[in-house]
């Protein structure tokens, strides 16, 4: 019985199936032709931003822009503006930089992007760069002559030298006693009589 | 406005003596500086004379004079700094002081007794010296002789007399413009 029933479904099944088949057929050319259409569109577009790009008309446009007294003006008003410093503070306060920095992090793109420049040799190539440029060392001599480092690498080493000092200091009047309880052990003489200790009170 | 505690020398120091060890150790410091100013002086006179051709008499006069100029430097080394500050170079990092039974500095006269009082001390094999490990005041036969005594001197270290100074220098800034964050 069973064996009938998935036999008897299983045609009702092919008999549904012909007017979808058939309807796919019809549309064939019509479903092609809007693919091929909506390809060339992108294809279109993708060609318009490259010319636009690569065009000096655009670089032009925002040299034009950057240099207008006009929107500089405007943008120092737009910065000054209580407004901006607003959306400023909203932004840092509503917690979306933190969590679109969160989001970076989870999704793993700051490890690929670190591991990418990486593997690419940037870093390398970076840090070839910078140690072969003068303006570093000039730098470096800059903060190694700065009252700041100088005056900590000489407290370090005085605290050095007092840590030494201390050591030997602590260490020879330990011996000052040792010394003293030795030859008076020697002599057959009493303890020395150590006078007594301030009140540290006082 | 809250103030951080300077540190500063203790009001009432305790009096310790100092015992055979560490004036062995601030000798031996001492004996440094006082030969190798003598050595680098003694070169260069010995180069300059080197120039001229001096006869034998002469030279042995000379050295006579070197001998009683090491002899007087030494003496002034320890007369002047037991007069001044009542330490030489090595009490001084030993943190140590040679003051009167009283507890007051040492005068001239007194410190050249005591320097007299430390040869003869010196004499037999150093015997003046371990009377300082029989001593209750630890004090040796120069001590004895010139009425001394070496007492400890803590004093702050370079580093930290440093850092008080910034200290000293930061409050005062802060006093002169109070709304400065902590």
């Amino acid at each position: 019985m069973p064996e009938n029933n998935d036999r008897s479904s299983a045609r009702a099944r092919g008999l549904l199936g012909i007017p979808g088949r058939a309807a796919e057929m019809t549309l064939r050319p019509l479903t092609g032709m809007m693919g091929r259409a909506a390809a060339a569109g992108v294809e279109a577009e993708r060609r318009a931003v490259d010319w636009v790009l690569d065009s000096a008309e655009l670089e032009r446009a925002l040299n034009a822009a950057v240099d207008s007294v006009r929107i500089q003006s405007s943008l120092e008003r737009a910065v000054d503006s209580d407004g901006v410093k607003r959306i400023v503070d909203r932004l840092f306060d509503s917690g979306v930089l933190e969590q679109v920095i969160d989001r970076l992090f989870e999704t793993g793109l700051i490890d690929r992007v670190i591991a990418r420049l990486f593997d690419d040799g940037v870093i390398d190539r970076f840090f070839d760069r910078l140690l072969a440029s003068d303006a570093l060392w000039h730098l470096i001599d800059e903060i190694a002559a700065s009252p700041a480092v100088t005056a900590a690498i000489s407290q370090q080493g005085l605290g050095f030298a007092d840590q030494v000092g201390d050591e030997v200091r602590g260490r020879s009047r330990k011996a000052d006693d040792w010394l003293e309880r030795a030859a008076r052990r020697l002599a057959h003489r009493p303890p020395r009589v150590v006078p007594p200790e301030p009140d540290p009170g006082v | 406005m809250s103030l951080v505690a300077v540190p500063s020398e203790p009001a009432t120091p305790a009096v310790r003596y100092v015992g055979l060890a560490t004036r062995a150790i601030a000798m031996v410091i001492d004996a440094a500086v006082i030969n190798l100013v003598a050595i680098v002086a003694g070169i260069g006179a010995s180069l300059i004379l080197s120039v001229f051709h001096l006869p034998g008499p002469v030279k042995a006069a000379l050295a006579g004079i070197g001998a009683a100029v090491y002899v007087l430097w030494t003496v002034g080394y320890f007369i002047v700094f037991w007069s001044t500050t009542g330490q030489t170079p090595g009490d001084r990092l030993m943190q140590f002081r040679v003051v009167t039974q009283d507890g007051a500095r040492l005068g001239p006269r007194r410190a050249l007794i005591r320097c007299v009082g430390s040869f003869l001390a010196a004499l037999p094999l150093f015997a003046g010296f371990f009377l300082i490990l029989f001593d209750d005041k630890r004090r040796g036969f120069q001590d004895r002789f010139a009425g001394t005594v070496v007492i400890e001197a803590s004093q702050m270290s370079l580093a930290e007399r440093r850092q008080a100074a910034k200290r000293a220098e930061y409050l005062a800034v802060r006093e002169q413009q109070p709304g400065l964050p902590e």
